[in-house]
């Protein structure tokens, strides 16, 4: 009987394993989404930037996302406020969505 | 550390104590494994038997001798260690059971077995234990055994108690060895349950790697957190100076208006340096609230307040309180910015050559144009924004060199003209985007002097109000106002005295350099004061000094019209040699040398202020020849 338990712990981690893996998705999705907040921070204050400069906000803001992120960030202007939306990169593109990030900065605008 | 030890005592007067811990040890030892029985304080050792199994008598020989004056014997599937008479021993029997538990090869379970006297001192050694079986009568001792339990419970053991003792039989095969008969069920699922064996050990596996991952992923997010909310303030500190710069920027030329109009009543445009460096700090603070940064936690200041005018902000903050204990480490964030000519000026040429225009250019997005078509552009895209539109300059004037270029890299005469053939030579061309204003380009750049000038090209539109393309007139065209009325006048501000009017056209034609330049400096020099002597020596309308007046050929500085030539010719010379209308000027206020030495603008407070003044001057009497000042980070 005591041999026939030898290796039920292996055989449990295997069960396991799923759980295992589906938590450290989660955490990557997670750090995912802490990264494209920096992503669009450094996004919306290049924006805010170049609008100061009397340049156009949007092109100086997308230019400062990295090749993932330009695709779906969303970049609106109003007034001197830059608001950039950026979806988290993730293996399910309707997660990313709702996982999206916001980061706004302002700053006295152009003439 | 928790070894797998089992103790086993009696509660009281209860009988069959030595028995329940010997099934038990033959139930942990399983059918082909052994187990080790200790007994404190038994009377006498139990004997070997004949019938030991191999993994029993293997463990007795592994044991034997590893603990002094240790008598030990193999009975069955267990082996029988006894530490005589405990109370002779003393403190001692603890640290006998210590060695054998820790001599024990691994997966071996042990079994220890106290009188009440005893089990004490054996629950305060080491190792510690993992669980507990009582042998109890109930009904007598009922009190002490929860008492008991409930002090086992709280030293984090597992406790069963035992309440019948075994069998006659039982417990006679269960002390030399083998299954206790009909109670050996019980007793292996008792054994199985206090030593929680390997059933569930794969749990707190799964739960380490777990809380592991989480432990790493909050450790990281916490990291990454720091990191933004540094970021996060170097961001705020940015923004705030780079508003306060960009106030100051806007006010500039109030600060530089006359605090009189000629009448002599207040000019209600004129901005003192106190009003002036309060708005920038008002524009500052208000930056820093839209971002999120509390008043509390900004200061912002200027670096250059004594210069005239000052044009440096800088911004600091201050972390925010509620990172307690760090925040005393956190130096707080700072930005400097000022509003300055463009970095890019003295990379850009401020008249054209090489192509179908020779002329000044002024600048839309980094794309040079004629004076005229950029006053005519900045009407359309300001009509473009308040329709939503923002637009853009793909290109502009193009020189048969970079004609040639483009030619090159896409031969077809339909879409890139070769070179010398193509209007954008003719600095009155824009390629205009984004592809979502053509159809509003299309219906509404006729009022501004646009036209589409190919059927085939959305995005080509040329200036058709002005001068021909790529003509004499054109090239004349100086300085062209917000408003278009300097056209007739070749770009002279309203503040020009008539009667250097004609002067100042004929010098600005002849050295092709911008009257309107020409004016503001005078203005700036002299103030059209023909007379004018500075305590430095420069003397005239255009403040020679009597070197360069010499070198200029300019026998009288005080004669304005020979004066004012010079001044044309000395200025083309040096928007030649320094290729930018900031640099030519600082040139003209301190010599060429020191601008020589840096390539911009030296940090001389009188030259900086003579060249933002003119510049300023320009801006605000509507010639725009030199770009418009931009603000930029500078630390």
């Amino acid at each position: 009987m005591r041999g026939g338990e030898r290796g039920q712990a292996a055989v449990e981690l295997v069960a396991g394993l799923p759980a295992l893996f589906l938590g450290a998705l989660l955490a990557l999705q997670l750090l995912a989404a802490g990264y494209a907040l920096t992503v669009a921070d450094g996004a919306a204050e290049a924006g805010a930037l170049a609008l100061a400069g009397g340049r156009s906000a949007a092109p100086a803001a997308r230019a400062a996302l990295p090749g993932w992120a330009r695709d779906g960030a969303r970049v609106s202007i109003a007034g001197g406020r830059v608001t950039v939306t950026v979806p988290p990169p993730s293996l399910l593109p309707e997660v990313g969505r709702r996982l999206a990030v916001t980061s706004t900065a302002t700053v006295r605008p152009g003439r | 550390m928790r070894r797998d030890l089992l103790l086993v005592s009696a509660v009281g007067e209860a009988q069959g104590s030595a028995a329940a811990a010997a099934g038990l040890a033959v139930a942990a030892a399983g059918d082909e494994g052994s187990a080790l029985m200790i007994e404190m304080g038994a009377a006498r050792p139990r004997r070997p038997t004949l019938l030991a199994t191999a993994a029993a008598c293997e463990l007795e020989e592994r044991l034997r001798g590893s603990v002094p004056g240790l008598e030990i014997g193999a009975r069955g599937r267990i082996c029988h260690a006894l530490v005589r008479d405990v109370s002779a021993v003393g403190a001692a029997d603890d640290l006998a059971v210590g060695e054998l538990v820790a001599g024990l090869p691994a997966g071996v379970p042990c079994v220890a077995h106290a009188p009440a006297a005893h089990f004490r001192a054996l629950l305060a050694g080491q190792p510690v234990a993992r669980a507990a079986l009582l042998r109890a009568d109930l009904e007598e001792e009922r009190a002490v055994t929860a008492l008991t339990v409930r002090d086992l419970v709280r030293r984090g053991m597992r406790v069963a108690v035992m309440r019948r003792p075994l069998g006659w039989l039982a417990a006679r095969r269960a002390l030399a060895g083998s299954p206790a008969g009909t109670d050996h069920a019980r007793l292996r699922r008792l054994a199985s349950r206090l030593r929680a064996g390997e059933g569930g050990q794969s749990l707190p596996l799964v739960l380490g790697a777990v809380a592991a991952l989480l432990a790493t992923a909050v450790a990281l997010v916490s990291i990454a957190g720091a990191l933004t909310g540094a970021a996060r303030g170097q961001r705020a500190a940015d923004l705030v100076a780079i508003s306060a710069a960009r106030s100051m920027r806007d006010d500039l030329p109030r600060l530089l208006a006359p605090a009189r109009l000629p009448d002599g009543s207040p000019n209600p445009r004129h901005l003192d340096r106190a009003a002036y460096l309060a708005r920038a700090r008002t524009a500052g603070r208000r930056a820093a609230a839209a971002n999120g940064v509390g008043p509390g936690r900004v200061s912002i200041g200027f670096p250059d307040r004594e210069a005239f005018p000052p044009l440096r902000a800088r911004a600091e903050i201050r972390p925010a309180l509620d990172l307690e204990g760090a925040s005393a480490d956190v130096r707080p964030a700072v930005a400097v910015a000022e509003a300055a000519p463009p970095a890019a000026a003295g990379a850009m040429p401020v008249t054209a050559t090489g192509g179908g225009y020779s002329g000044a250019l002024v600048y839309r997005q980094g794309e040079g144009m004629r004076p005229d078509v950029g006053a005519a552009f900045d009407r359309m895209a300001a009509a473009a924004r308040s329709a939503g539109l923002a637009l853009v300059v793909n290109s502009g004037f193009r020189s048969d060199a970079e004609q040639a270029a483009l030619f090159a890299a896409n031969p077809d005469p339909r879409w890139v003209a070769p070179p010398g053939h193509s209007l954008h030579r003719c600095a009155t061309e824009l390629d205009l985007g984004p592809p979502g204003a053509y159809g509003w380009l299309a219906a509404n750049s006729g009022r501004f002097g646009f036209v589409k000038r190919y059927s085939w090209e959305s995005w080509h539109f040329g200036f058709d109000a002005g001068p021909p393309p790529c003509s004499a007139a054109g090239n004349a065209v100086l300085g062209a106002g917000d408003d278009g009325v300097v056209s007739g006048s070749l770009g002279l501000p309203a503040f020009v005295p008539a009667r250097f009017r004609t002067a100042l056209q004929r010098s600005a034609a002849r050295w092709n350099v911008s009257g309107g330049l020409l004016a503001a400096q005078l203005l700036a020099e002299s103030g059209f004061d023909p007379g004018a002597v500075s305590p430095a020596g420069a003397q005239g309308i255009a403040q020679f000094i009597p070197s360069t007046a010499a070198a200029y050929g300019l026998r009288d500085p005080f004669d304005p019209e020979a004066s004012i030539d010079a001044q044309a010719h000395l200025m083309s010379d040096l928007l030649r040699q320094f290729g930018s209308a900031a640099l030519a000027l600082a040139a003209y206020n301190a010599g060429p040398a020191p601008i020589s030495a840096c390539g911009c603008v030296p940090a001389i407070p009188e030259t900086i202020a003579y060249v933002a003044r003119i510049l300023a001057l320009l801006d605000g009497a509507g010639v725009l020849i030199a770009p418009p000042f931009e603000v930029r980070l500078v630390a």
